[in-house]
């Protein structure tokens, strides 16, 4: 099927006919950020840098159980503290639960703690230490009830509920049969099955989150470190009680967001009430304590897969089922859940897909949107499947990948749409990057190679039917261009971004052209940063502006200049036109003059244009039946890896990622997607994750979790771009912000389990997972040193967990039984 | 009551009246001096977003007592570059697009400027393990890793170590 063939999609033939050739020169050059300035020299402001007069600062009291009933609360101690404002419960909240689908959540506790994190109070007091003593000095009578600490507890028959009107603990459930998946597996020659989990990964970025709040008569200004102002502005309204009219959202900048900033968690809502509550501006910024006991962290889940092939290697039927943990409260979870059951099948052509998912209530930290959005969890169990099916066919991993992958104009079985398509470029690239076959030619003791694929969307239709974008250009009379667009930019260069193509669009330099920042009440209407959406969304309704706003000029300085609008063309910052045809000269005039010139006259008027775009897409139905992007990015990643035997722990001693997302407008900032999405990878797979005692993080900071740091990086990193060409991108480009991580940790157990034989089922990768699974194989590291050896004469049975891991994980342990050696008939013993 | 606290800030001389010398130097440059360009990031004195330089070594200011830099020279990024340009670390960042976000930054730009002006031309394994003392959770390092090396390469000597061409400027 080619693309021509399909359907229409909504979009104008306009942007359909873009071609190739018409790249102007800023497209694709290593513009310099536009806020780099700010950034190096610490004067941009994020959340915890505003500052308001008579500013106050707020703390958060949280449940120390993972579910009690709320016997009493006292707060007179608290209140009397000296420079103590307001102590807040929640009788003082509006008790209104929300939630971005399905509302279960209070800004403050009632009755009930659902999970050790769980806000229950909050104060406002002249000074962050003073608000903190404040905490302590709440006094709290809990009744402890029993929690379900894990999927299997919480699905247990006759298990305690963590939402009495939840039954069974079941948030949200779905299913499909598209294509006959038994039909198929039936003809199949080669089926491999296994189960795959991960774990809370938390986005832990940099800077926690955190709001300023002001009233103003019943209006509240909240200056916010959000991804998406617009949405949870909406969300602040429903949760404060309030119609949307009365809350106004700004967005500060913003130190990191993966999905952690998108408006689940009550932060912000707590510290609106404390302001109103005060007649004060309040801050309230999450310590990094309450960060990782209640922000929305990525969920865990567990992936059992099964797939079928014919003897020739093509794919034939993919069953899944899918329990996902969570955690106490909803927020975007049960959409992270859609996308982790159906997105992987844009990827391959199966020929049937049936899937059963449930989003699963548990006493636990609540989950949430966490770059890849439910991606990595797919890309990590299948990509796990796809690699023992190769070594069952006795196929090349890469040539597996060639011989199923999707193509331009290939549609999924839940109508995913595919325009552009490199994924096959991106998979030889990738090989050949990592030099796949001379490393296959010469093996190296300990070492592993792996690779894994992904795809992903640009922009993702979740909040109605509506994930579009617009945006205002106005040129000034100085000669700039402003861009007026509520979409921000994380910290990605999305505003570097937009202004190129607006500076491309309007024939202007970067240094001219400013993007504004999210502010509910003044910039247009935008749902912000998340699903890889803001170039390609953004970007087009940035460029249609900036395209209407160039046509305005033209037409201005036709009349300025005498000459059609046709023959007018804007270079530099200038105005250009030819000679007149009474052979006067070429004309020219200054872009701030001919912008002046056309307002100073009667009825004058400003050079603005405004453009919108919405993606190409559709709402998908309750079993996720939709083309949910107008654009599908994708990436080959491969990895070699080396595990010392004597104590598991494992290098990556080489990366390489190839990425499809289309036209790479910045390559600096691209690059800087990818290589960043792989050190996440990385901390998902092998170094991120907590002790855990009674249901909560046992010291919850990064003592004790560990990011990535740049030693974990690979010191042969090979990052590149596919020959790609998006028809319905701005200038061709897709999304490029979350896919490199997708495929990271399947990537890296694969290797392992090429180096050493054994495939670790659970994340993260930890060398003790990897040590007892070499032990149990009876392959005695050559090389075990005396600690080594005490830790085997006390090793447990591999099925047994041998550390202190998420209470939420499976009970069937660290490691699968192992593989008895290497080769490719070997790693697919534990298959079936 | 407050306490007086006297002590070298970004080559000027300053005094502030602190609440509690026990508090965080992080507290004070942040609420009391409105320094606002070192972050806080965890107050364990694990992240390195809080780095400044106090006499010539990058510490995380989360745990340093405020009242301990009575008398020593205290340098925040705000105290880098001045009115003809940046410091040489700071546009290698801009240079090599060694940030993202931004707000893990000032901290590494203030571990490599203590390093720097120990020892101009580090090797690259001082380089790693200078990077490697503070988080970054947006760039994979590597153009943080990037830049240090550019910074190296343009010969990063501090300009002003000693902030006399700054107070000269500012006369």
């Amino acid at each position: 099927m080619s693309t021509t063939e399909m359907p229409a999609t909504g979009l104008p033939s306009s942007a359909l006919d873009l071609g190739r050739a018409v790249l102007p020169p800023l497209i694709g050059s290593p513009v310099e950020r536009i806020d780099a300035l700010e950034k190096v020299s610490g004067r941009a402001t994020y959340a915890a840098d505003t500052r308001l007069p008579r500013m106050l600062y707020g703390a958060v009291l949280r449940s120390p159980h993972a579910h009690a009933r709320v016997v009493s609360v006292d707060t007179s101690r608290a209140k009397r503290l000296p420079g103590v404002h307001a102590v807040i419960t929640g009788a003082d909240t509006a008790r209104v639960k929300w939630g971005a689908f399905r509302p279960d959540l209070y800004p403050l506790a009632l009755d009930r703690v659902r999970y050790i994190g769980d806000e229950v109070a909050a104060v406002a007091a002249r000074d962050l230490e003073t608000a903190r003593r404040a905490c302590e000095l709440i006094e709290v009578v809990y009744e402890p009830l029993p929690a379900v600490l894990s999927l299997d507890e919480a699905l247990a028959e006759g298990a305690p509920l963590v939402h009495d009107d939840a039954e069974g603990n079941v948030a949200h459930e779905f299913s499909f049969d598209r294509g006959g998946a038994d039909a198929w597996f039936e003809r199949s020659d080669v089926v491999v099955e296994g189960v795959w989990e991960t774990a809370r990964q938390w986005h832990a970025s940099i800077e926690t989150i955190g709001c300023t709040a002001e009233w103003a008569g019943d209006r509240v200004s909240m200056w916010v470190n959000t991804q998406t102002p617009f949405l949870a502005r909406q969300r602040y309204a429903t949760a404060l009680g309030l119609p949307l009219r009365a809350v106004r959202v700004v967005q500060t900048e913003i130190g990191g967001g993966f999905g952690g900033k998108s408006g689940d968690d009550n932060t912000s809502v707590i510290c609106a009430i404390l302001a109103r509550r005060t007649g004060r501006p309040v801050q309230l910024v999450n310590t990094r304590e309450d960060e990782f006991l209640a922000s929305r962290p990525r969920i865990p889940m567990r992936y059992r897969v099964r797939l079928g092939f014919t003897a020739s290697g093509l794919v034939t039927a993919k069953d899944i089922e899918v329990i996902a943990d969570n955690g106490a409260y909803t927020g975007k979870a049960q959409a992270v859940l859609g996308a982790a059951t159906v997105r992987h099948d844009a990827l391959f052509n199966y020929r049937a897909v049936r899937a059963h998912s449930r989003l699963v209530y548990t006493n636990l930290v609540p989950t949430g949107a966490f770059r890849g959005f439910g991606n990595p969890s797919a890309d990590w169990a299948v990509g796990q499947a796809w690699d023992l099916a190769a070594g069952k066919l006795g196929i090349e991993v890469p040539d597996l990948f060639l011989l199923n992958a999707v193509e331009s104009g290939s549609v999924s079985p839940h109508n995913h749409k595919i325009t552009s398509c490199e994924l096959k470029q991106c998979i030889t690239k990738a090989a050949e990057a990592i030099d796949w076959a001379g490393k296959r030619a010469n093996p190296t003791p300990n070492r592993g190679l792996a690779m894994g694929v992904s795809v992903h969307v640009s922009g993702r239709r979740s909040f109605g039917d509506y994930d579009g974008s617009s945006a205002i250009v106005r040129l000034t009379e100085d000669g700039r261009a402003t861009v007026i667009v509520g979409e921000g930019d994380i910290g990605t260069g999305a505003r570097t971004t937009l202004a190129q193509i607006a500076a491309a669009e309007l024939g202007l330099a970067v240094a001219d052209v400013s993007v504004s920042r999210p502010d509910t009440d003044l910039t247009t209407h935008a749902l912000g940063a998340l699903a890889s959406r803001v170039t390609y969304v953004a970007g087009n309704a940035v460029k249609r502006a900036a395209e209407q706003a160039c046509g305005r000029l033209l037409e201005a300085a036709a009349r300025q200049l005498g000459r059609p609008a046709s023959q007018l063309w804007v270079a530099d910052g200038v105005v250009h036109g030819p000679a007149g045809p009474d052979g006067g000269d070429p004309v020219s005039s200054p872009v701030g003059t001919v912008v002046r010139a056309e307002l100073y006259r009667p009825d004058g008027e400003p050079v603005i244009g405004i453009g919108s775009f919405d993606n190409p897409s559709e709402f998908p139905d309750q079993s996720r039946y939709g083309n949910e992007s107008g654009a599908y990015n994708f990436a080959a990643e491969a990895a070699e890896v080396e595990v010392d035997p004597a104590t598991g722990a494992l290098t990556v001693t080489e990366f390489a990622a190839v990425v499809d997302c289309g036209t790479v407008l910045n390559p600096p900032l691209a690059e800087g997607q990818v290589e960043g999405g792989i050190a996440q990878g990385l901390g998902m797979a092998v170094t991120e994750r907590f002790s855990w005692r009674d249901g909560g993080p046992r010291r919850p900071n990064f003592g004790d979790y560990k990011l990535p740091t740049a030693g974990i990086m690979p010191r042969k990193l090979h990052i590149g771009f596919a020959d790609s060409y998006e028809p319905t991108g701005p200038f061709g480009a897709k999304g490029v912000g979350e896919i490199s991580l997708d495929p990271v940790p399947s990537i890296i157990a694969s290797a392992v389990a090429d180096a050493v034989g054994v495939r670790v089922h659970e994340l993260p990768i930890t060398a003790e997972k990897v040590f007892w699974g070499m032990s149990a194989q009876g392959a005695p590291p050559d090389t075990a040193d005396p600690t080594a050896q005490d830790a085997r004469s006390s090793a447990p049975e591999p099925d047994a967990a041998p550390a202190p891991r998420d209470p939420a994980s499976a009970p069937h342990g660290s490691a699968s039984a192992p593989d008895a050696g290497r080769g490719p008939d070997s790693r697919t013993q534990e298959a079936r | 009551m407050s306490v007086p606290l006297r002590f070298r800030l970004n080559h000027e001389d300053v005094e502030v009246h602190v609440q509690d010398p026990g508090a965080p130097l992080l507290d004070v440059l942040r609420h009391d001096l409105g320094l606002t360009g070192t972050k806080s990031g965890c107050e364990i004195g694990y992240c390195g977003a809080c780095t400044v330089v106090v006499d010539g070594r990058a510490v995380p200011s989360c745990l340093q007592m405020a009242g301990l830099v009575e008398g020593r020279d205290v340098q925040t990024v705000e105290g880098l570059g001045g009115p003809e340009g940046l410091d040489p670390v700071q546009r290698a960042f801009v240079d090599k697009a060694g940030f993202q976000c931004g707000f893990c930054t000032p901290g590494h730009i203030m571990a490599l400027r203590a390093l720097l002006d120990e020892d101009p031309a580090p090797d690259e394994e001082r380089l790693r393990e200078t990077v490697d003392g503070n988080y970054c959770r947006c760039t994979g390092y590597v153009k943080i890793l990037d830049s240090a090396r550019a910074a190296v390469a343009s010969g990063a000597a501090n300009p002003d170590p000693g902030g006399a061409g700054a107070r000269e400027e500012e006369r």
